[in-house]
This record gives structure tokens, sequence and C-alpha cells, in this order.
């Protein structure tokens, strides 16, 4: 089994390479069955490397640990679930699982395009073949997953304690299946740039597959944060981690990405910057997984250094001269066939939008490499710590909030000032009586009082826009208001899925805000007995439980939880010493309300005085977060399944249902 | 052409505060980053400055005391090995507060503080985490479990 595992790899490996042989010749040559046989490979890729990914998964469940994976990232004891994750816990492991994606993504390309984009297509499977192989080449040369143990391990040594958890089962699939999915795109726009067809088609027929992997790479970076808050026990969630920045800053290419694509399917322009971001974005991928294997950074919670940090630079490098050398030969072909008409447009607040998000990027950038770059200049490593980001991205992301309201409504072209005082007069009259409020209520923090008028103000342009819509609908056909909504979504989900996902990002907004803004701290050390206030709460001490299992012994702080006199609740925040590998950890107790999450960490104890040192947070609106992330995945639903329908997809099916009717009245 | 110009202004307007935001938080929250045997030439330099300094726990070194107003402990930071380490070349850090679960004699940390009279006042202390994903070297390996 191992060995057909191995074999499977080279296998892969070499089809993979014959595939962009055949893609290449074929395109240049224009011989159909060159290209043919090289979409077969791409096929054929795919199933190899299933078999790879399959064999190693039946190994870590069936828990066979002579191979040395398996003994490294699993034991007998780790439930059934948690071997499954195993599959992408270690280095090896995930790099198999990026390729099992990748290769997955390009069948379905291949599938897809069958009899669709015959130009294109050798370009895109040469290009996703050359990153396949890239990959296979580190499972085959440098990061064999199906190495054998000399001797079998009699027990494996179990996937690390902090990866135990459910936030972590979901976050690396997810972010690999963001940071995969943008390969399509980009191998799209390599493929318009190589045959020279520089429409729109590139744009169009990879925009799912664009929203896709924004999406799961939103989905990503949120779990992530998830994770962090709910198993690091620092009480916040973001720490701006040279790892966290890396996921970022690919989501914020990505996002003005999607949106810029729309101003050049509307208008003919930012052909070329479009073709600047997708390169961008899927070069930040691989550089963030450079980043993260490459230890040139030093990350606090950070993957050990590997030796494949040059492997992906110099893969980084082979990618940006290959993709700009393209570019600029086709520089001149790429010229706008418009130009910004007025300063109170909708391109120009894409645009502005655009050079935010990317100066987001770039400034998160700038401060994770800042210490490469100080070291470069002046001999001396110097790094720059949250505040730096908080500081910079502060202000823009406001900026960009503000936007948000501004972009999706305001008009093409040229907005009259009539059609800004009927758009906007309502919702800048709710979010200045939104900020009023603030101030009335007795928020003093101008940051947030800032933010909260910008969130009712975007809440109101999206209202307004859902009303309108609905009302004309009810004028219309005379539905009810519900049936009108529906109606109004279904015909154009695009557009209303989008307003989804940007109430979803404005939630997200709203809990980074109250966490930012109203978060209180306290660190106490109590006596059994003693008691403590914080935000509302009062917190009774009545000493520490232990409790022992075969896999880990707990031992948790007894806090009892009062409001108002009442006893509400019982938190018993914990440490978990796991028994193999013996690792301590930090399980943090949390109670979550519709305003706040009260969220205990248990520091540290005096095993003789029973004394415990007790972390205490208040996080306002943080719940946001969540509910914000549900939001967004629904807008995503809107826009991305193909169900219900739109209105130029009703056309387009017709001849189907006709064709179905024709046989059934036949029959 | 007009219009387009407005445009620029206005992106040379953000693209300039962007840089000037970049500019302000660099100086407000750099910190240098000196492994412990960079550090032990320059101390005499680095008085008040803030730092993030990287080193081992030497072992033996570690007290510490709980009490109403927290654990305050006391350590000494050598640089990255397992042999005897002089006192001369490891630094003494003065902290007050929690640790990582992961702290603890002859671990790596990362600690961020100020050096003042001949002591790392320490702000915080982290632990880098050996085992997220694998170590290349199998010694190191065999080290972190």
């Amino acid at each position: 089994m191992i060995e057909l595992g191995r074999q499977a790899i080279l296998i892969a490996l070499l089809i993979a390479a014959y595939s962009i042989v055949m893609a290449l010749l074929g395109g240049w040559t224009r011989r159909r069955d060159f290209v043919a046989s090289a979409e077969n490979g791409a096929l054929a890729v795919w199933g190899a490397v299933l078999v790879a990914a399959t064999i190693l998964l039946h190994a870590l469940v069936t828990r066979d640990f002579s191979i040395e994976y398996v003994a490294a990232y699993s034991s007998s004891t780790l439930p059934l679930y948690y071997s499954i994750a195993a599959l992408w816990g270690g280095q090896k492991g995930s790099l198999l699982f990026w390729a099992l994606i990748l290769t997955s993504f390009s069948a379905v390309v291949v599938l897809q395009n069958r009899h669709r984009h015959r130009e294109l297509m050798p370009y895109v499977v040469a290009t996703l073949m050359s990153i396949a192989l890239f990959f296979l080449c580190l499972l085959f040369f440098i990061t064999p997953p199906f190495e054998t143990l000399a001797v079998p391990a009699r027990e494996g040594r179990d996937l690390n304690p902090l990866l135990q958890n459910y936030w972590m089962t979901i976050h690396p699939p997810s972010l690999y299946l963001g940071f995969v999915g943008m390969s399509v795109p980009f191998a799209f726009a390599i493929a318009a740039l190589a045959t020279g067809k520089l429409d729109t088609t590139w744009i169009r027929t990879t925009r799912r597959w664009t929203l896709f992997a924004w999406f799961f790479l939103s989905l990503g970076n949120l779990f992530g944060a998830l994770w962090a808050y709910e198993v690091l026990g620092w009480g916040g969630y973001w720490a701006w981690d040279p790892v966290e920045n890396a996921a970022f800053m690919p989501w914020l290419t990505g996002t003005a990405f999607l949106h810029s694509v729309m101003v050049q399917e509307k208008k003919n322009m930012l052909k070329v910057w479009n073709m600047v971001l997708i390169i961008m974005t899927f070069s930040l991928t691989i550089f963030g997984t450079f980043l993260t294997r490459s230890g040139v950074i030093s990350s606090v919670h950070s993957f050990t250094q590997s030796g494949l940090g040059p492997f992906f630079l110099g893969f980084l490098a082979l990618i940006l001269v290959v993709s700009i050398s393209l570019l600029l030969l086709r520089l001149p072909m790429l010229r706008s066939e418009a130009e910004l008409d007025s300063l109170l447009s909708r391109e120009s607040t894409f645009l502005f939008n655009n050079l935010i998000l990317v100066g987001i990027a770039f400034a998160v950038f700038w401060g994770t490499m800042f210490p490469v770059i100080s070291e470069a200049v002046r001999g001396v490593k110097i790094t720059v710590g949250p505040p730096f980001f908080n500081k910079v991205n502060a202000p823009l992301g406001l900026i960009l909030l503000f936007l948000m309201g501004v972009g999706p409504v305001i008009a093409w072209r040229r907005a009259s000032w009539a059609h800004l005082r009927r758009t906007f007069a309502a919702p800048v009259t709710t979010g200045l009586v939104a900020g009023a409020a603030c101030f009335i209520g007795g928020i003093r923090n101008y940051w947030a009082i800032v933010s909260f008028s910008l969130i009712f103000f975007v809440l109101a342009t999206i209202f307004v826009e859902f009303y309108r819509g609905v009302r004309a609908r009810q004028a219309m056909v005379g539905d009810n208001f519900l049936r009108a909504l529906v109606q109004l979504i279904s015909r154009n989900r695009r557009r209303y899925g989008g307003y989804i996902v940007h109430i979803g990002i404005v939630m997200i907004f709203v809990a980074i805000t109250g966490t930012s803004a109203f978060r209180i701290e306290k660190q106490v050390t109590l006596n059994v007995g003693e008691i403590f206030e914080i935000g509302g709460y009062e917190l009774r001490y009545d000493g520490l439980e232990e409790r022992d299992t075969l896999h880990i012994a707990y031992l948790m702080a007894r806090l009892e939880v009062y409001e108002n006199g009442n006893h509400v609740d019982t938190l018993l925040p914990e440490k978990r010493f796991y028994k193999k590998p013996e690792q301590p950890t930090t399980e943090v107790a949390i109670r979550s309300t519709l305003g706040s999450d009260l969220y205990l960490v248990l520091g540290s104890y005096d095993a003789e005085t029973r004394m415990a040192t007790i972390l205490a947070y208040l996080n306002p609106l943080i719940g946001f977060l969540y509910w914000g992330g549900a939001v967004l995945t629904l807008g995503t639903f809107v826009v991305i399944l193909p169900v219900g329908a739109t209105a130029p997809a009703a056309a387009y099916t017709a001849s189907p249902i006709e064709a179905t009717e024709t046989r059934v009245s036949s029959r | 052409m007009k219009r387009n110009y407005k445009f620029g202004i206005g992106a040379i307007l953000l693209v300039s505060s962007i840089a000037y935001l970049m500019y302000a938080g660099v100086e407000q929250s750099s910190a240098y980053y000196f492994t412990i045997d960079e550090f032990l030439p320059r101390r005499g330099a680095m008085a008040g400055e803030g730092l993030r300094l990287a080193g081992r726990v030497a072992p033996g070194s570690l007290v510490s005391n709980t009490s109403s107003k927290g654990t305050e402990m006391t350590f000494r930071v050598g640089d990255f090995t397992d042999d005897a380490i002089a006192e001369v070349d490891t630094i003494p850090v003065e902290y007050t507060g929690i640790v990582p679960d992961m702290f603890a004699e002859g671990r790596d940390v990362i600690i961020e503080g100020t050096y003042e009279d001949g002591i790392l006042h320490a702000k915080s202390v982290m632990t880098s985490c050996p085992s997220k994903y694998e170590p290349e070297l199998e010694g190191q390996q065999a080290a972190a479990y």
C-alpha cells in the first residue's frame, strides 16, 4: 500500500510534466489531439493524487504507525475525527492535501470546458499543471509523506493538542480551498495573456471560481480568528502575527480583484489593473506559504522552520517573471477603451476601494517584512507590533466602510447632485443620527462613534435598495412583501447576494469596533472564596477541581458568576495536561450573551495555597464575528449557487425545457 | 483628461496618507529584535529601548512567587544551546504576569520589554511553539518530544 502511494505521486508527477509539454505544443501548433491528451493527462494526475491521498488517509484512520507521518501526527487514542484532520495536521500531509485540491480543481476546469474556451484551455491546463508539478516535486523529492520507520512505532506521538479543536479542523481546509481556488482565475489570466484573447472572457468564465476562492479565504481567516480566540487564551482573536497576515494579504487583493473586474465587465476599463491584481493575489498565496514555512520571519505561533523556503521562493520568482513578462508583452493590447468621466461615479469609487485594499495589503506586507527590510537597510532587525497595524489599518478600514456604502449604489459614469441627494439623503441622516445617539448614550471613543455612524450609513443604503426594489415589484406584480423580496433577490442574485455579503462584512466591523474600543481586561490573583468584579459581573472563586482521564488530566478553577446579585453561570477555566506528548494547554471558559462575552483564563495557580491567577476579559459585540460569518456565507450562496431562476439564465435554459416537453409529448 | 487629473490628485492624497500612517506607525511601535548573543555586546546602548529578545531560559534559574499581586518571577535567558552557559552570558529577566503553557526552564522564548540597570523588565513572555508543524531536523524532533 505504502509503495503504491509513493508510486502514485511519481506517476502524477510524470503525467503532469507530460501534460504541460502537450498543452504548450498543442496550443502552439493548434493540434486539437495534443490538447485533448494534455487535458486527459490532467484528469489522470487528479486520479493518481487521489489514490495517494486516500492511502495516507487510510493509514491515518487505521493507525498504521509504521509510517513516519502517521506516527508523528496521530495516536491510538486520538478520536477518528482528528485522525482525519491529521491529514492536514503536518507539513507533508498538508502539501499532499494541497496537491489534491489543486488537481481536483484542474479536473473540474477541464470537464467544465470540454467544449468551451478552446483557445484558452491549452494554457490554462499548462499553468495549472505547472503549479501541480511544483507541489508534486516537493512531495516526491523533498517531503515524501510515505516514509516508513525502520522499526514501526508502538504508539503515535499524537496530534498537537492545540490543533485538537473544532475550528482547527476546518480552518486549514478552507484556507487551502481559498488559496488553491485563486489558481483558477490566475490560470485563465495567464491563458488570456498568452493567447492575446484579452476581452472579458477570462473574467466572466472564472467569476464563480473567484467568488468560491474568496469565500473560502474569508472563512479560513475567520475560522483562524475564532480558533485563536477560543484556544490561545489571550482574550483576542487577531494579533497581526505573520502567519495571520500571510492569509490576510491575498484576501485583501482578492477582494479588490472581485470588485474591479465588475468595472472591466461594465466599462472595459482597468484591464491591466485586473491582471496585476490576480497575479498579485496568486503570488501572495504562494508567498504566504513561503513566509510560514521558511522561518524568514519569526512568528509566535509559528510553523517550525523547514527546508522548503528556498523552493517556494524560487517558484514565486518564476511565477512573477513569467506573468510580468507576459503582461509587459501584451501591454499595448490592454489599453483602456474608456476613461473616467467623473470623480463622483461608481468607477472611481471602485478604484478608490481598490487603492485602499491594496494599500492595506501593502501596509500589512511592510509591517510583516519590516524585520527583513530593516536588517537589509540598517543591519538591525526591527519588528513592529500590533499597534503599527492597528494605527495604519483603522482609518483605512473606516474609509473602506464608507465606500462600501457609496460604491454599490452611486451611478456609473457620473452622478448628478440630484441623484446623490435622492440616494444618500436617508442613509446619511441615519448615520448621523446613529453617531449622535452613540454620543448621547455616553460613548466618548471617537473612533467608535465614527465607526458606528458609518455602519448605520452602510446598512441604510442597503436597506433602501431592498426597500425600493420590493416596493417596485409590489407595484408591478402585486405580490405580498415576502414573495416580492424573494423574487427580487432571485431575479438579481449577483446584486442582492452582494448586498447580503456586505451586511456580513458590516457585522464583522461591528465586532471589530466593539472589541477594540470597549474591551475590558483584568488580571486578579485570588484566594479561595474571594470575589472580583468585571463589567457588571461579580465572580467568586471557589477553588480548584481535578479530573483524570486516559488521554488528558484536567485542573479546573470554579468560578460562580453573579449579575445583579443573581447567580447566572458557573465557569470552569482549565489547565489540561495531555499525556502524549506531555504538554499542558489552557482551556478558556466563555459565557456568551447577545451583547458580550465574559472570557476567563486560568493563568496560573499555586498547588499548596490553592491561589489562582485569573485573567478575565469582557469582549463586547464579539458575537457579531460569528454571525457576520454566517451572513457572509448566506450572501455568497445566494450569488454562487446555481438554483432558482435568474433573468439571463432563464432565457438560456429555455430550449432544453422545450426539448423535454417535446419528448414528453411524443411519448 | 481634466477629470482623470482630479482622480490622480485623490489617489496621490490617499497614497501619501497611507505612507504617513505607515511612517507614524513604525515610529510608534518598533522594537529591536535580537537573539541573546546578538544583544550581549550591544546591551550598553540599549537602555530604555523597546526590545524583543529571543533566547532560551537557563536551567535552574527560574524563581517564582505567587501572591495577591500575581505571580512574580525572575529567570535568566541565554543563547540557544543545550550546553551549560556561564551566568555572564545570560540576561536576568523580571516578569509579573501569566506565562504561556509551554514556558519552562530550557524552553525557547521571545521576551518583550525594556532593558534597564542590567535587568530586562519583561512586558510579555512568549514561547516559540516547536510542534505545530514538523521540525525538519531529526535532532530537533527528538528534543521537541
